[in-house]
């Protein structure tokens, strides 16, 4: 099966202050073309950064540790930045969090997408860049494009600076389009309405998506697999139904139950003990066994490797060794019970 | 549609305010020259005066005007100045407009070249050591500027001229030219390289160094991650997209700093005795002499005003987002 | 003692854009509080959430409209004046951002105890550092934290020494502008146990505005729904959730995802036609407790 990206062992740290921060910890992934995958995780858990490590643009003092990006047979770690810069826009492109600051407040919304255009092909007349950045506008969704192509950023509103974004970012039909957060700057029915677009648009162009996000409903939404993440490694993986109907990580059960649509009629919603560890450090053994209510005394001391569940679900646990007790899903086998 | 009304009733307010700050200037100024110690009467007669009788001292005041109360004399001389007349030069003998336009080119010459220069100068430092960010190169050019900002003109001036005048003989020492030569242009542009290289040396690091700490702030801002992930080129980037955020501040800060830099100006014509503007100030308030400081002080005040609010205007109009301020109200009042 | 404790009537609040332009932030909004009760207010970003509980918190002054809080008007100057003190200790506002809303040079101990100190009451405790051990050790944090400063701690962590500082006074009514959007999924459920705790224990009243609609369905008793400064939609939070009426709630509504892959790729989501809305009409009770904006019958 062909893939289209695939992340190997890969190792990134940020050198700071207090020490060097291991962001990203062997964390391997794959992508097929047309897909979407959702990476899951809370705030600082490496996922911002792994995008990061993907479209190149890593930190000036980011480091590749270890390990290989490879997107379309080619390993896009050993490129240089002149290079990059070629496959950026075309290969891959991405989308912020944050609409308000991603766009350049003196230029016009117009001339922004136009630049995107014009690094894609730049053959392309005055007159010829100029219909494709109303053809862009129109397919994000924005009415009056040739009206509002002149206007500045600030004349936008956050759903529409978004979706000028996301015209910016499929200019040059890239192969993959990473969504880092797209949706949480927003309102829920912008939200909603951006997700859609983006469901829509990656089914009508096929493009390979990797969703980043902390909202387990946003995800549901739009993607085929799920990875989520913790303390920068990948702690379970697999297809959206298998992870949310029959989720296998206590970590991921704790996600889940924390969700205020599963605890109906609670007194009180589940909460995960405990604060996720600094990544100056990485504690020796798995890093979520100390907030784990289940943990074996095997969590403290080794990492666990990743167990195949299925063809397509694996998860890091040692709860899945066959010495382990069998421990239920403490939501009674996910949202269906 | 943006209304005339306002725009004029903008500008109006901004020419009143305007007119204000020069009415006032000239209040305060005329005051605080007659508060400073200093005998109008040494720069009328020279050396003669120590030989008057305080008889013929006071019939001179009486003659110059001097004896009246303050206000009195400010009246006269507002009267005077409505109708153009400031009075004579207590020292030249001569109409204040005339000895000032003789010596006003020389001035433009110095500042007004040193000016454009210097901002030419500090917009190609800055975007240098933004380039070279943290690389040897910045690290240089910053110690530089930190360095020329702590030397005193008026003392670079005397190095400057203890080494290429005194000791070398490579250039002239004073003045703008050389007696009997002033068509003679080569002659002219000798003399202007000593005091122009002290203004150069001096101003521009400063604004180099602002330059470059606003063209790293808008390196690091969001936008051009975007840029970035556009695929478009650092150069692009730093020109195309930063230098645009930048140029509205450095714009009024040009104008601003026209008083920092006519000041410095001043300074090295003095040193260097350039017959320009400064070296006038300099020996009017010296010699108390009233009318001429008087004039001085009014018109490179008003220069000052002038640019300040010029400044402030850019600043405001610059911007896209104030630029359309009215567009955009009266079409959010529409769509609630 | 009457059952209510806070009572908004008729509130406008206006921002002045330019010489003409007004923006109606909080439009003729009415709404009462009951004792002990958590009542949720959601809308859009510029729907006048926040403005409205700057006002509740006599921080914005409304142009017009009465906010009634136990029986004082604080919208008149003279009764607020009166009961200044009372007021400023029964009503505690905890904002959104509260990295910005600690002030970075002080100690946490400091922090929390420093409405202690303003208003000089005597610690029950013994000692001012005891009091904000113990207002700490209440929200879950315990006393190494005391001789700590807000940027070592984490966003969850802040928030909670927000709320320790509020809740230091005994407050009747807290504020809640937004208190969970900036945090985890995980801190969240922290924070949303912690409020329900406070209201079981100590009966407070919570007025809590949020954009995340699930957490508001989860904790709050009555919601009120809130569009370009009006309240468009205001009823007992299950009631609301199982049978919207006005056509934003259920745009609203249709967009809260759900963690259900299957369900949600089906859901269809409703828009709402900005253009459609109009704010005539009158706030009037359409099933029990069930209030809507709506315009009158044509009878």
């Amino acid at each position: 099966m062909s893939q289209l990206l695939e992340i190997k062992n890969l190792t990134v740290t940020v050198p700071g202050s207090g020490g060097t921060v291991h962001a990203v910890r062997d964390v391997s992934l794959t992508l097929r073309p047309g897909e979407v995958l959702a990476l899951v995780g809370e705030s600082g858990c490496g996922k911002s950064m792994l995008c990061k490590s993907i479209m190149g643009l890593l930190p000036k003092s980011a480091r590749i540790q270890q390990g290989s990006i490879t997107v379309d047979g080619r390993d896009i770690t050993l490129c240089s930045q002149r290079e990059m810069r070629r496959l950026r826009g075309t290969l891959m492109s991405i989308i912020f969090q944050d609409p308000m600051t991603v766009l350049d407040p003196t230029m016009t919304i117009g001339a922004q997408i136009e630049e995107a255009v014009a690094h894609v092909d730049k053959s392309l007349s005055k007159k010829q860049r100029h219909a494709r950045v109303l053809e862009l506008m129109e397919m994000v969704g924005i009415e009056n494009p040739e009206e509002r192509s002149r206007l500045y950023p600030y004349n936008f509103s956050g759903g529409m600076r978004q979706r000028s974004v996301m015209a910016i970012a499929l200019a040059g039909n890239p192969r993959i389009l990473l969504a880092d957060e797209p949706t949480t700057a927003l309102d829920v029915t912008i939200q909603a309405q951006i997700i859609d677009l983006l469901r829509d648009i990656q089914q009508r162009l096929g493009t390979a998506t990797i969703l980043v996000s902390h909202d387990l409903g946003v995800v549901a939404r739009a993607a085929d697999r799920v990875a989520i993440m913790y303390a920068g490694k990948i702690v379970e993986i697999g297809t959206a139904e298998e992870v949310y109907y029959d989720p296998r990580h206590p970590y991921t059960w704790g996600l889940m139950q924390s969700l205020p649509a599963l605890s109906k009629g609670k007194e009180s919603l589940h909460t995960i003990p405990g604060m996720p560890p600094t990544l100056v450090a990485p504690p020796k053994g798995d890093a979520f066994a100390c907030r784990n209510e289940y943990a074996l005394a095997i969590d403290y001391e080794q990492e666990p490797p990743m167990f195949q569940i299925t063809d397509t679900h694996y998860a890091a646990t040692w709860l899945l060794d066959p010495r382990a007790p069998k421990i239920p899903c403490p939501m009674g086998g996910g949202l269906h019970g | 549609m943006i209304n005339h009304k306002s725009k004029l009733r903008y500008y109006g307010t901004k020419l009143l305010i305007f007119l204000l700050s020069v009415f006032l200037l000239s209040v305060l100024v005329f005051y605080i020259s007659r508060l400073a110690p200093g005998d109008p009467l040494l720069s009328y007669y020279g050396d003669r005066v120590e030989k008057m009788s305080v008889a013929e001292k006071e019939w001179a005041r009486d003659k110059l005007g001097l004896n009246d109360p303050i206000y009195v004399q400010y009246g006269r001389w507002l009267q005077g100045a409505f109708h153009g007349d400031f009075g004579i030069s207590f020292k030249y003998k001569q109409n204040v407009m005339e000895v000032i336009s003789l010596r006003l080119g020389n001035t433009l010459i110095l500042g007004g070249i040193g000016y454009i220069l210097i901002f030419v100068l500090a917009l190609g430092l800055g975007i240098l050591c933004a380039w070279y960010e943290d690389k040897w190169v910045d690290r240089v050019l910053c110690r530089f500027g930190t360095l020329s900002c702590c030397i005193p003109e008026f003392w670079f001036s005397m190095i400057m001229i203890l080494i290429f005048c005194v000791t070398l003989h490579w250039l002239p020492s004073s003045g703008a030219y050389s007696f009997g030569q002033a068509g003679n242009i080569p002659d002219r542009i000798r003399h202007l390289i000593l005091p122009m290289s002290v203004v150069l040396l001096n101003h521009p690091w400063y604004y180099g160094y602002m330059i470059r700490n606003k063209l790293m702030e808008e390196m690091r801002a969001d936008y051009v991650m975007l840029a970035k992930a556009k695929g478009q080129s650092k150069a692009t980037i730093l020109f195309k997209h930063c230098l645009r955020n930048v140029f509205p501040s450095y714009i009024s800060l040009m104008a601003i700093s026209v008083p920092h830099v006519l000041g410095g100006t001043y300074i090295v014509e003095t040193v260097f005795s350039y017959p320009g503007i400064g070296t006038l100030s300099y020996e009017s308030a010296r010699f108390a002499d009233y009318n001429m400081l008087m004039v001085l002080c009014m018109l490179t005040g008003i220069m000052v005003i002038f640019c300040n609010m010029l400044g402030q205007i850019i600043n405001e109009r610059i911007d896209p987002r104030i630029r359309a301020n009215e567009v955009l109200e009266s079409s959010e009042v529409s769509s609630l | 003692m009457a059952d209510t404790l806070l009572e908004v009537r008729n509130l406008c609040h206006q921002f002045k854009l330019g010489r003409k332009a007004v923006i109606r932030a909080v439009d003729h909004v009415s709404f009462d509080l009951k004792r002990g009760e958590i009542f949720g207010l959601v809308g859009e970003s510029g729907s006048g959430k926040s403005t409205l509980a700057r006002c509740i918190m006599n921080i914005c002054k409304p142009q017009s409209g009465q906010i009634l809080y136990d029986g004082i008007d604080t919208t008149d100057r003279q009764a607020f004046r009166k009961n200044k003190t009372r007021l400023q200790q029964e009503r505690q506002l905890i904002f959104q951002d509260s990295a910005s809303a600690l002030n970075q040079r002080m100690k946490l101990c400091d922090i929390v105890s420093e409405p202690m100190s303003i208003h000089h009451i005597k610690p029950k405790r013994g000692s001012l550092r005891e009091e904000a051990a113990f207002q700490l050790h209440y929200v879950g944090m315990d006393r190494s934290y005391l001789d700590k400063y807000p940027s070592e701690i984490s966003g969850g962590q802040r928030q909670r020494v927000a709320i320790a500082r509020a809740v230091s006074m005994e407050p009747k009514l807290l504020v809640a502008d937004e208190p969970i959007a900036s945090l985890d999924v995980s801190i969240q459920a922290q924070i949303i146990n912690l409020f329900k705790h406070l209201r079981a224990e100590h009966n407070f009243s919570i007025l809590f505005i949020a954009h995340d609609l699930a957490m508001v369905e989860y904790l709050c008793d009555r919601v009120g729904v809130m569009y370009r400064g009006s309240l468009v939609e205001m009823a007992p939070a299950k009631e609301l959730f199982a049978n919207p009426l006005h056509p934003y709630t259920k745009a609203l509504l249709s967009a809260i995802p759900l963690p259900d892959p299957i369900l949600e790729r089906k859901r269809r989501r409703i828009d709402f036609d900005a253009l459609e809305f109009s704010r005539e009409g009158t706030f009037t009770e359409v099933l029990p407790g069930h209030f809507l904006l709506q315009k009158e019958a044509a009878e």
